[in-house]
């Protein structure tokens, strides 16, 4: 067995690195240019909403009425619409890749649907006919959002099954004698959890930055909670828009420090939001040396 | 040669030292495997036509064709990935082509690498046993024991991208291997591996298999891998089972032209048949192989292979040397018939280098018995 060790050991070896070392440190001046103008462009009005609010601003936000409250039932739909999103996503996206893989062209054109839709479209039509158990409660919402998510939340996930050999892991799970929830628990999803971060944070930061159907259905939540204080306090209200940023910005570089740390552990070179994954051209079978 | 003994060696060790407990469960427990008439359509094409195949306990059978001849739908159908339009599958006499895949105890290798990435390969091959509700501290020693008797111990804490391919196929074997199946299904497992590793590896998955006496179905594209692991070969072709036979008779008796082209190397020569057994070809009237010419008359093609056919220098002989191809003790010799006709002649090295290109050479038949098809 020596043998085989020593020829695959062997084999195993990385390349030597052949690129000079010069040329991977150049960075030139026309690059600098465009950095510091997309950074000014994006952290010039941060920084005027800043001097606008003053740092005094921030603890205050948390002592103005309705806050809590608003911030509560934000986090509350957040919760309810990422768990409703990612039962019936994950499933569904599951199914498609790999019982009906000719359906995924259509799929990506129907999940598409609620971004052309205008959302003031979506919800007056979801308040003219939703059951009147639902309009009273703000988790009418919850359902409005899951399909506002499935477009982002779709492609996260459809993007990580391609970037594995789905349909081989799930049969050699199977012929190991794992049922269908088994495989989906502890092969398919731990395989797929970028894509199911991405989904989540996604799904997350859309539900806490949506302002028009939450407006329409007459439920304060922290986005109108924020529109409705600034004709009170305008510096308070553009901190809690701050505020709404650094959590939403929290949230992604959470993403990319867990994701990261499972994607090294197992081999994953790069974590991003959006994984652009391979075309397919067939099952993956590239030996790693 | 060296390598390949102290590999065998060594597993066998390993195999001593902690394969016991497998043994004892899959040590000639292997099933008996019955394939009766099995069809599978995907839309207008017919992947399996009628296939029947029956597989002793303990026997390895290799099923071997080209791409797209049903091999592979046959193996998915009996792992249960896939259901038969019609036909039955049937282990140790009961039938189980209605049976999920989970539920029919049968370990595969699959072609691409089939790890699960994130575990580790003891998790790996502990996964079939969590399955079976085995408790974590008898689930592990049981998987170390396969890791050993794959010879990976030392790997046993590593994920599979930090392997390389040839040890995640043997993890997966392992893995295969832990659940202790009735048959052991391998789909091609050696084809994405380099040349080297393949051929240890093909040893190995054979030593192992006769060891434990698991019934074995392997598909393969790969002839040298079919003759050279298997018990019996299935040559496939349009869904349908040509021939099955030991790897020495599919060779040397093929049943039908097909299987004589596709295993091995086959030269064509035009003859033309002389009664019910004899053929002329090659200036010579030889006997005629008797199962592969029934109502075949007038001009046939005499089927011949490149180490039965006779080279000689001839001055105005029935050929010319247009190409050498140098296999070691012997060299594969291209002669130029005169009637337009290449074949190859194997010839010992020694001699050929007497025939360099251009030299007008003499071919001619054995006195043995010839095999006979239709003229192309």
């Amino acid at each position: 067995m020596a043998a085989v060790a020593d020829v695959e050991a062997g084999a195993q070896a990385p390349a030597p690195a052949t690129r000079p070392a010069g040329r991977r440190r150049s960075f030139p001046v026309w690059r600098w240019v465009i950095l510091l103008l997309a950074g000014a462009y994006f952290l010039i009005p941060l920084y005027a909403a800043l001097r606008f609010a003053g740092l005094k601003a921030f603890p205050d936000i948390f002592r103005q009425a309705g806050f809590t409250d608003a911030i509560s039932l934000s986090l509350r739909l957040a919760v309810v619409t990422t768990i409703l999103t990612l039962v019936l996503m994950v499933p569904t996206t599951v199914y498609v890749h790999l019982r009906l893989p000719q359906v995924r062209r259509s799929m990506e054109g129907i999940t598409i649907l609620p971004i052309v839709i205008p959302p003031i479209v979506l919800i007056i039509g979801v308040l003219k006919v939703a059951p009147g158990f639902l309009l009273s409660t703000p988790y009418l919402l919850a359902l409005v959002y899951v399909i506002l998510a499935m477009p982002f939340a779709y492609r996260s996930l459809d993007a990580g099954l391609r970037a594995v050999d789905l349909k081989t892991l799930v049969e050699a799970s199977n012929s190991l004698g794992a049922g269908w929830p088994a495989t989906l628990w502890r092969v398919v999803l731990p395989n797929i959890r970028t894509a199911l971060l991405s989904a989540t944070v996604l799904t997350v930061a859309l539900v806490l930055g949506e302002f028009t159907m939450a407006s329409l259905a007459l439920y304060v939540t922290f986005p109108v909670w924020i529109v409705q204080f600034e004709q009170n306090s305008g510096p308070v209200s553009v901190a809690a828009s701050l505020l709404a940023l650094f959590v939403t910005w929290l949230l992604l570089m959470l993403i990319v420090t867990v994701g990261g740390r499972g994607a090294r552990k197992r081999g994953g070179a790069q974590v991003a939001l959006f994984t652009v994954a391979p075309r397919e051209t067939g099952q993956t079978t590239g030996e790693p040396e | 040669m060296t390598t390949n003994a102290g590999m065998t060696a060594s597993t066998g060790a390993a195999a001593k030292a902690g394969g016991g407990a497998v043994r004892a469960a899959a040590g000639g427990a292997g099933a008996p495997v019955a394939l009766h008439d099995l069809s599978r359509s995907f839309g207008a094409v017919r992947a399996l036509d009628g296939l029947s195949l029956d597989i002793a306990p303990g026997e390895l059978v290799a099923l071997l064709g080209p791409s797209g001849c049903g091999k592979t739908t046959a193996l998915r159908i009996v792992a249960g990935f896939e259901y038969a339009d019609s036909g039955t599958v049937s282990v140790d006499g009961r039938e189980v082509s209605r049976v999920p895949a989970a539920k029919r105890d049968m370990g595969m290798v699959f072609q691409s690498y089939s790890l699960f990435p994130n575990m580790t390969a003891l998790d790996n091959v502990g996964f079939g046993l969590r399955m079976r509700k085995l408790r974590a501290a008898d689930r592990n020693r049981r998987a170390g024991e396969l890791l050993d008797l794959v010879g990976l111990t030392d790997q046993a804490r590593k994920y599979p991208h930090q392997m390389s391919g040839g040890q995640q196929q043997r993890v997966a074997l392992a893995r295969a291997l832990a659940i202790e199946p009735r048959v052991l299904l391998l789909d091609e497992p050696l084809s994405a591996l380099d040349a080297k590793v393949r051929l240890q590896l093909r040893e190995q998955i054979r030593s192992l298999q006769q060891r434990l006496g698991i019934t074995t179905l392997f598909v393969t594209h790969d002839q040298e891998e079919a003759l050279s692991m298997a018990d019996r070969v299935g040559v496939m072709k349009d869904g349908r089972l040509e021939q099955v036979a030991v790897p020495s008779q599919l060779y040397a008796e093929p049943a039908t032209a097909f299987v004589a082209e596709f295993v091995g190397t086959m030269n064509r020569v035009p003859g033309h048949r002389q009664g019910q057994d004899e053929v002329a070809a090659l200036g010579t009237v030889v006997p005629v192989h008797g199962s592969t010419a029934p109502g075949l008359s007038g001009d046939v093609d005499v089927m011949v292979r490149p180490e039965s056919l006779r080279i000689a220098v001839q001055p105005g002989g029935n050929g010319i040397v247009t190409d050498r191809t140098f296999l070691g003790s012997v060299t594969r010799v291209s002669v130029l018939l005169s009637g337009g006709v290449t074949v190859k002649v194997d010839h010992l090295t020694t001699e050929a280098d007497a025939m360099p290109l251009g030299t007008s050479v003499q071919v001619s038949l054995p006195g043995e018995p010839v095999l006979v098809t239709e003229r192309r």
